[in-house]
């Protein structure tokens, strides 16, 4: 009796683990698109905490890995914006030669497609210019990047592939052929596998990026956006289904369906692993669910048209 | 350490780089719009004057509603011909009864008649304080000119104004329908 207590006891504060927030502070830094700014959430009071003004439509985010810069594309500009997120400054502004959407960081480079040569950018945050140039596929949209830093992704929409870049040689080491206009890509944390979001035919595409093949397709709601990645599981947002699609990334099986808001776009999962962060566009909120319920814990104000294409979760010190 | 480097370096780059003009041409937006209405009736009576997918004759301006595929996502389609004789073409991908709410979006439709692209819509019908009901239409769409420096009867502006002004004289119209009904 005392034991099934004790262990109920314990199963309840491990669950109040789960399902709380992270030890630390933690917070969202959202692009709203037609608001022209970036919303920074707290992600523990669930609030607005600060709005930094950063014009051109901003759109791509890639949060630095250890959490203090934050790099912002603006889709009707030609540059990118050096946000230092403790101070809410804008602290460079670099030019970039096209339209740029798709961002990823990694250390000391941050990586850039630009939309209509089309293009992938490697700009060096050493002198803020542009040290390497390479020619992908049409419509270069979602830009991501392995843990390592050795080998970059981009989703190219119009050729309904990615491309798999080298980052030492900045040379196309191939492409592989996915579903129909893939839009955001995500790579996992061993840098093994890439996951497209294909806008027009509702599926993911899993790519296995050593061998450069096409491991499989997961069909998931309408118009998905982008995918995230958490406790062996994936998350699609969903855009015209408004719903998050759950799969297994084991089997490739469908799991659930979660209703969130309208026209989800950006998601991320949270540092710590446990939640998975959700950007609606139409409804200007932020959601969360629990990774390993699938519950909606939380709903958080955004500014207007709130897009998050990348990375925006990050840890306060 | 490294990143009080980057930072030294990056006040550097902020300085030595100038701005693109704003000026410069760009990619379009999505833009995003919501028309609301207040009607004095329950929200059921409402929903059953819009919830056939193939009867838009509460839309000002709409002379003829033709289609297939009854009120089934993904299978039903319309084709609204307008009074002037023009047509827009359309399709349901979500249908809600219970939520009072559908969705469709626009296959085919000539810039001239409605100056967007990749246009959705959602229509909902909520509940209202004293049994009356609220009408929700909600529009996501792109300007008309899909590419750079567009005319300014394609632009956001042309855009989110002709879709208003249709939003707003459906919602007024059906207002007055499921008002006058008995």
């Amino acid at each position: 009796m005392n034991s099934v207590r004790a262990r109920a006891g314990l199963a309840c504060m491990y669950s109040a683990f789960l399902s709380g927030a992270p030890a630390s502070g933690a917070e969202a830094f959202i692009t709203d698109q037609t608001g022209d700014e970036v919303s920074v959430l707290d992600l523990k009071s669930k609030q607005i905490v600060a709005r930094i003004p950063v014009l051109g439509k901003p759109a791509g985010i890639a949060m630095a890995r250890d959490g203090r810069t934050a790099y912002v594309t603006s889709t009707e500009g030609k540059y990118v914006s050096v946000l230092d997120t403790e101070s809410r400054d804008i602290v460079a502004k670099i030019a970039i030669p096209d339209t740029p959407l798709g961002i990823a960081a990694a250390g000391r480079f941050i990586y850039v497609a630009g939309f209509y040569r089309p293009r992938l950018y490697e700009i060096d945050l050493a002198t803020g210019t542009i040290a390497a140039t390479v020619e992908v596929g049409a419509s270069p949209s979602g830009v991501a990047v392995t843990q390592d830093g050795a080998l970059i992704v981009t989703a190219d929409r119009d050729d309904n592939q990615i491309s798999i870049i080298d980052a030492k040689t900045f040379a196309r080491k191939g492409t592989v052929k996915v579903g129909a206009h893939p839009f955001g890509v995500t790579i996992d944390q061993q840098g093994a596998r890439a996951y497209t979001a294909n806008v027009e035919s509702n599926d993911v595409s899993v790519v296995d990026l050593a061998a450069g093949t096409l491991l499989g397709t997961v069909a998931v709601g309408k118009r998905p956006y982008a995918v995230a990645l958490a406790k062996g599981r994936g998350f699609s947002t969903d855009q015209y289904g408004g719903t998050v699609s759950v799969f297994d990334l084991a089997t490739l099986r469908p799991v659930k369906r979660i209703t969130v808001g309208d026209y989800p776009e950006g998601i991320e999962t949270s540092t710590d692993g446990n939640s998975v962060y959700v950007v609606n566009w139409f409804s200007n909120e932020v959601w969360a669910i629990d990774a390993g319920t699938l519950a909606v814990t939380a709903k958080i104000p955004a500014g207007d048209g709130p897009r998050a294409f990348g990375t925006f979760l990050r840890e306060t010190p | 350490m490294a990143g009080n480097i980057e930072r030294a370096l990056l006040a550097i780059a902020f300085f030595g780089i100038a701005l693109p003009y704003p000026g410069w041409a760009h990619g379009p937006t999505r833009q995003k719009l919501t028309e609301t209405i207040q009607i004095d009736a329950p929200p059921a009576k409402t929903w059953a004057t819009i919830a056939d997918f193939h009867d838009m004759s509460w839309l000002p301006g709409v002379a003829k509603t033709t289609g297939e595929g009854g009120n089934e996502p993904d299978v039903a389609t319309r084709q609204l011909t307008l009074d002037g004789g023009a047509t827009i073409d359309e399709s349901l991908y979500k249908y809600d009864a219970g939520a009072m709410s559908y969705s469709y979006r626009i296959d085919k439709v000539d810039v001239k008649v409605l100056p967007v692209n990749n246009y959705s819509s959602t229509i909902i019908v909520l509940p209202a304080e004293g049994g009356k009901s609220t009408v929700e239409w909600r529009g996501a769409f792109y300007r008309g000119y899909p590419n750079n420096d567009p005319p300014p009867e394609l632009n956001d502006e042309a855009a989110l104004k002709a879709v208003g002004k249709v939003y707003r004289a459906g919602l007024e119209s059906l207002k007055k329908k499921v008002e006058a009904a008995k």
